[in-house]
């Protein structure tokens, strides 16, 4: 196989693609037609099927399949040699990780294993003289930092959100799955307890997200919060400041070590605007500021804002959007 | 229980932002370092002091562990070992290299390199990510160059029998508990609590006993080992185009945000 731009993705069984993984698909095409070169698409979970043929619809000239059951769950150690049996049937230079709460466990590994290197957190890639420059956030989002490659193997980009646009589904473009190699591994990690399985929907694919932080003033205002995102059909976040202090729960922590949103309407109420909260929610269509200090750093995020107590204003937000009436799915 | 934490001297995240909420930060002629006239401190990262406490916490608990904590940096990146040892580390090392800037694959061969000099070590412990770069790339660099397990995010360290620990993990859905078999490489993230404060008597020690300094081209014997190069910094614009409700009380503006998002289709009427 000639070189391909590689997306690497790791399906959970029976899924379709998620938005990411089509945001990098969409990263892939452009920067397979600045290379002259296709893009390949591996799959890698267990019941990829659904996946795959989305994947080929959407532009993936081929299709790599690694389906087994000892890939669910997750693990760094079993997904790591098919990632890397993925690059080398692709002869990728370029391989694309769309966003997702592994990264860290092989991003940098599988770069490492392959003489290669990675960057995390990819908002721009640029084709240069038959290689590429990455530019990804640092500093919590309050800077770009570009890095060029000094590793001979491949470049490992794991992307931000909005990097590229989905490309459009063309129905009926099939591609016949290519097999990879799952090869036994002898696991030095295993997991001893499991994580309560997670129920109801995910944060990251809330239409609305309505997050609070220390602005709230005392734990038991974050009630407010809930009830507000309950009145617009919504889901409840947190700054870090309030997860710290037990007034909101880590698995509502939005930002740059918390889970990032990609909501049509976010509310920040109570939230100063620190660029490691901005990393998590930047991306939202319309962003709604509420603030006591005019001058707080998020109403140069905001679209829309509110310069008041938001124990006033949240009441009012709430008895209003109670009475609109069942909000947008 | 040999145990090497990895320290990262970082610029204090704080004041970082102290010049970006205001859209003061700018970048230095360099076009690699921002330009804050050296108000902002240089400091350890706070997640690798969170990675220290864990190692100090599997000695509380009973563990027979010996503590060295590394840095590898420029000239003055030991200061943050100082503040290591204080807090409860046998020993430091400076591995004094000037190459290392935001390469994390560099710095794994370093310490990997290390680590393979001393001999003895049965687990490292890093901080999740650097607060600079955030990127997180050392651990998974060091554990491949190691060949040992890898354990990210963790919130709590134990040892479980001589060969083998178990680590709580802070997960997507809360946590889980993993055993993971030595020697391994684990990242600590901030769900690990807060670090505690170096004692006087710590802080008598660490006086008493500068880090031990080794040179990075010893360790490397020849090679020059790199990921990737910081070419620029950019300091991002923000959207800045905020239209700020106005009203006569707080239902005022309430009602007029509404409408505005009523009007965009953000809501239903
Ligand atoms: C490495 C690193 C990673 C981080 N990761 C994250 C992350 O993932 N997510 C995250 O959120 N943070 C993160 N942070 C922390 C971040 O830098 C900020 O400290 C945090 O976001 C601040 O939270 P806050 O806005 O709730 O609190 P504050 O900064 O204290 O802001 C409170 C705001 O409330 C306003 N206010 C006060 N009273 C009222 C009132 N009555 N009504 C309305 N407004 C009021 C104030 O004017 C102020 O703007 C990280 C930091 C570091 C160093
Ligand atoms: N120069 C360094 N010296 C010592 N430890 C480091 C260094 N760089 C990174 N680390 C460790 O690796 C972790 C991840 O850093 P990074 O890969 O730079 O994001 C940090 O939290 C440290 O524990």
């Amino acid at each position: 196989m000639p070189e391909h731009v590689l997306v690497l993705i790791n399906v959970s069984p029976g899924a379709t693609l998620r938005d990411a993984d089509r945001e990098a698909l969409g990263a892939a095409r452009a920067l397979a037609a600045a290379r002259g070169v296709p893009v390949a698409c591996a799959l890698i979970g267990h019941e990829v099927a659904a996946a795959a043929a989305e994947a080929a619809e959407r532009g993936a000239d081929r299709v790599l399949t690694a389906d087994a059951p000892s890939l669910v769950p997750f693990a760094g150690e079993r997904f790591l040699p098919v990632a890397a049996d993925a690059i080398r049937v692709a002869e990728a230079r370029i391989v694309l990780v769309p966003r997702g709460p592994d990264l860290l466990e092989f991003v940098p590994r599988l770069a490492a294993r392959l003489d290669g290197a990675s960057v995390i957190g990819v908002v721009a890639v640029r084709a240069e003289e038959g290689d590429v420059t990455a530019v990804a956030t640092a500093f919590g989002g309050a800077a770009h930092a570009v890095y060029r490659f000094r590793a001979p193997g491949p470049r490992v980009l794991a992307l931000a959100p909005a990097v590229a646009e989905a490309p459009e589904r063309v129905a009926g473009r099939t591609v016949t799955p290519e097999p990879l190699t799952v090869s036994d591994v002898l696991p030095r990690v295993e997991v001893v307890t499991p994580a309560a399985p997670l129920e109801g929907p995910r944060l990251e694919d809330a239409r609305v997200v309505v997050s609070g932080g220390r602005g709230l003033g005392a734990a038991d205002r974050y009630a407010l919060i809930r009830e507000l995102a309950a009145a617009l059909g919504g889901m409840a976040g947190a700054s870090r400041a309030i997860v710290d202090d037990a007034w909101a729960s880590p698995a509502q922590q939005v930002g740059l070590t918390g889970k990032i949103v990609t909501p049509d309407l976010y509310f920040a109420i109570g939230i100063s605007g620190a660029s490691q909260h901005m990393a998590g929610c930047s991306n939202a269509r319309c962003l709604v500021a509420v603030n006591t200090d005019p001058q707080a750093p998020i109403f140069r995020y905001a679209h829309y804002g509110i310069v008041g107590d938001c124990l006033e204003v949240l009441p009012e937000l709430i008895r209003i959007a109670g009475q609109s009436g069942e909000p947008k799915a | 229980m040999h145990i090497v934490v990895c320290a990262k001297r970082v610029l204090d995240p704080d004041g970082v932002n102290g010049y970006a909420l205001w859209g003061r930060l700018k970048v230095d002629d360099s076009g690699r370092a921002f330009d804050t006239g050296g108000t902002v401190a240089q400091i350890i990262n706070a997640y690798d002091e969170q990675a220290l406490e864990a190692a100090l916490r599997m000695r509380d608990a009973g563990a027979e562990c010996r503590i060295t904590v590394v840095t590898v940096g420029g000239e003055d990146a030991g200061d943050v070992l100082k503040r290591c040892v204080a807090m409860g580390a046998d020993h430091a090392i400076h591995v004094v290299d000037s190459e290392a800037r935001a390469d994390g694959f560099r710095v794994a061969a370093i310490v990997a390199a290390l680590v393979r000099d001393l001999g003895d070590v049965d687990l490292v412990l890093c901080g999740r990510q650097g607060s600079d770069y955030d990127q997180g790339t050392l651990p998974g660099a060091l554990a491949e160059a190691l060949d040992a397990a890898l354990v990210t995010m963790a919130a709590g360290v134990a040892v479980d029998g001589d060969t083998a620990i178990q680590v709580r993990r802070a997960v997507p859905n809360g946590e889980e508990v993993v055993r993971a078999q030595l020697p391994a490489v684990v990242s600590v993230s901030n769900e690990l609590g807060q670090a505690r404060y170096p004692s006087s008597r710590g802080m008598l020690a660490a006086r008493r006993t500068p880090p031990e300094r080794r040179a990075a081209s010893d360790l490397l014997a020849g090679r020059e080992p790199g990921g990737v190069e910081l070419v620029q910094l950019v300091v991002p614009d923000v959207q800045g185009h905020c239209e700020i409700v106005d009203g006569a009380d707080a239902a005022a503006k309430a009602a007029g945000l509404m409408a505005r998002l009523r009007e965009r289709g953000l809501l239903h009427a």
